[in-house]
């Protein structure tokens, strides 16, 4: 049965139901036990299934992604929180070093199944360390699958997928979408295929290519550029590796023009790639140029109000790149 | 030479091992390490010469010097126990009984080498027997090591880590934390830190402000002891408390073997950076020359014995380069092999 939730109920369901299930599965992170988790995503799991399967770890990034990994090449199922995205660089090591490459070095001897969650994004007021996405770093290490859900149905879903996926997944969970995201989401157990995109509004007249927060903006900007009888489909990546190629170049052939939308750094983001993929794969297609509007190339989003509202992609700025490739 | 506050050779040499992988009295136990020894060393410098001789490409990284270290560490570890070796531990993997044809594989990047030719000379690890593949990266496999260790404790198994390492190690981040960690929760895991007084060119002074590296366990709240590397009894003694307190579930041991490294970093350093006064006074403690006295001494081994132990090994040795020579490459179909598990 589905009820209305917000995404970050379906991401501790997601946790709950997992770990009811499946006894390899536990939590570990930092203060993600005895305080449920600095947004509370992890609330109520360490009275109902304990200090062991709900670990509060040492302050140290790098340790929890090895000790998952670890755990992981014994046969355990770990799901390791990272409390925020701008905090992850100490665990470049573990992530890109270990968990991407243990099991194309050992020729597929050895491997690792391990959820991370890290919890990204702007637009809260967090300041330069609070904010950052940084999920297009991972998106170049191949033997590590990168998603990111935009709706409680897709959160829930792509966690449990994650969580049984063989592969490590770095499941990134917007914290502005935590409690502004609400949808129906059944109780019982489905999953999300990683690796596919959704279509999210059906349209002729242009591709618009998102993920994440950035999803429900370009429904908005599509609506409002709808007044003007400009019809754009908005594609959800869901997953940002391995992207669905497919869904893309599918919908900007028929569309033969695309926007793309990302809320983190625009050179070598995930616009970057999309743009390439087009490029390379549906030329003839385009009647127009590919167009990004995404987060400017400075280093951080800035703490002061104006700062941050200049340096974020808004429902404005979207339909200011609709309305430049509409008039191709 | 005894053991530092530890058990002397006679009481070694004529106790029942409870430790050892084979119920090996004093007399097998003192030959079995002896013949370890001499196989790695062996097998070190064949890996030398035959990258010398254009063999195989990359690099090589030699533990010849190290020997008493490795084996006295990992001899007695049960078959499924774990080793997170680093680059210069490639032997570790012979000493847990990895058949030597894959290990000289390994070396020539062939496709019968336990990683199919994708991960580089020397960095080996063979999954039957629990070596972890390692990644260059210093102090990379110590945290995943200590991860295992964290996934068996939770196992509740009585099967234990040994994590090899050198004294550059120490320096990284990773390394604290993965100690920390380890202290947290008396993982069952054995540091071994084969301190060669060298990391690549930095000599230790640079490297720490301490004299004994085993100083760092206090800090992590389990014990940490410094043994002479050059002396297998005194390394094997100081490894078989550690992995019986790490079986019973007593936490974690840090084990400072101080040893020498006779040879550069790897085969493309000529290791100028050394004082030939320094490498011939170490060199004069042999690690393997000092353990053939002491089986000498107790009448274990004579030349006879001797040779027929060279002998046999040597033939083991060249059954398994021939092996590595006869085998091909991948091929390059497999490029893209071995990125993703099946679901």
């Amino acid at each position: 049965m589905a009820r209305t939730i917000t995404m970050i109920d379906a991401i501790t369901e997601a946790m709950a139901q997992e770990m009811e299930r499946d006894e390899r599965v536990f939590v570990m992170g930092e203060d993600i036990g005895l305080s449920g988790g600095v947004f509370k995503a992890t609330q109520g799991l360490y009275d109902k299934f304990g200090e062991e399967r709900v670990l509060d770890t040492p302050l140290a990034e790098g340790n929890i992604i090895a000790s998952a990994i670890g755990a992981s090449m014994v046969g355990l199922r770990p799901i390791a929180e990272i409390q925020f995205a701008d905090f992850i660089t100490p665990a470049m090591e573990s992530l890109v070093q270990q968990a991407s490459k243990i099991r194309y070095r050992s020729a597929g001897g050895y491997g690792c199944s391990l959820t991370v969650r890290i919890c990204c994004g702007g637009g809260t007021g967090g300041g330069l360390y609070h904010s950052q996405e940084n999920a297009a770093w991972f998106v170049h290490e191949p033997g590590l699958k990168v998603v990111m859900p935009s709706t409680p149905y897709d959160a829930k879903g792509l966690l449990l997928a994650a969580i049984r996926d063989p592969n490590p997944v770095l499941y990134f969970e917007h914290k502005k979408l935590y409690r502004t995201a609400k949808g129906d989401v059944p109780d019982g157990d489905y999953t999300v295929p990683i690796g596919k995109a959704e279509t999210r509004r059906r349209g002729r007249d242009m591709t618009i290519v998102t993920y994440g927060y950035m999803t429900s903006l370009c429904l908005e900007a599509a609506e409002k550029m709808a007044q003007n009888s400009v019809e754009a489909e908005v594609i959800d990546l869901r997953t940002l590796s391995p992207i669905d190629k497919e869904t893309v170049l599918e919908s900007v052939r028929r569309t033969s023009k695309c926007l793309i939308v990302h809320e983190d750094k625009r050179t070598l983001g995930i616009g970057g790639e999309i743009s390439a993929i087009i490029a390379e794969e549906a030329f003839d297609d385009l009647d127009g140029p590919i167009v990004r509007i995404t987060g400017p190339d400075i280093p951080a989003i800035p703490f002061a109000p104006p700062l941050e509202h200049a340096w974020m992609v808004n429902t404005d700025k979207i339909v200011a790149g609709m309305e430049k490739l509409a008039a191709y | 030479m005894a053991a530092k506050g530890g058990r002397g050779v006679a009481e070694l040499e004529t106790e029942k091992s409870e430790n050892g992988r084979k119920s090996e009295n004093g007399r097998e136990l003192m030959l079995g390490l002896y013949r370890m020894l001499v196989k790695c060393r062996m097998c070190d410098e064949k890996a030398r010469i035959l990258f010398r001789q254009g063999k195989y490409a990359g690099n090589f990284y030699s533990g010849v010097g190290q020997e008493a270290a490795e084996v006295g560490a990992a001899y007695s570890l049960r078959e499924d126990d774990w080793i997170a070796p680093s680059h210069r531990d490639w032997t570790s993997n012979i000493i847990k009984g990895a058949p030597l044809n894959l290990c000289f594989a390994q070396l020539f990047g062939k496709v019968t080498s336990p990683d199919r030719g994708k991960s580089t000379p020397a960095h080996m690890g063979y999954p039957p027997i629990h070596t972890i593949t390692p990644a260059s990266s210093i102090a990379g496999q110590l945290a995943v090591g200590t991860g295992v260790a964290f996934g068996l404790k939770r196992l509740r198994r009585d099967t234990v880590v040994i994590s090899f390492f050198g004294d550059g190690a120490t320096s990284l981040g990773g390394f604290h934390e993965a100690l920390n960690f380890a202290g947290v929760h008396r993982l069952p895991i054995i540091y071994v830190c084969q301190n060669n007084l060298w990391a690549e060119s930095v000599p230790l002074r640079l490297q720490t402000a301490l004299k004994d590296l085993s100083d760092r366990a206090k800090a992590y709240g389990f014990p940490g002891v410094s043994v002479d590397g050059n002396d297998v009894l005194a390394v094997y003694d100081a490894a078989t408390k550690a992995i019986a307190r790490a079986r019973a579930g007593d936490g974690p041991t840090f084990i400072e073997c101080k040893t020498y490294r006779w040879y550069g970093h790897s085969e493309i350093d000529p290791a100028k950076y050394r004082m030939k006064e320094e490498v011939d006074a170490w060199k004069k403690r042999d690690p393997v020359a000092l353990f053939e006295k002491v089986l000498r001494d107790k009448k274990l081994l004579n030349d006879e014995s001797k040779d027929k132990i060279a002998k046999e090994i040597t033939q083991e040795i060249n059954e398994a380069v021939e092996f590595a020579e006869q085998s091909p490459y991948p091929d390059a179909s497999e490029l893209a092999e071995h990125i993703w598990a099946q679901e």
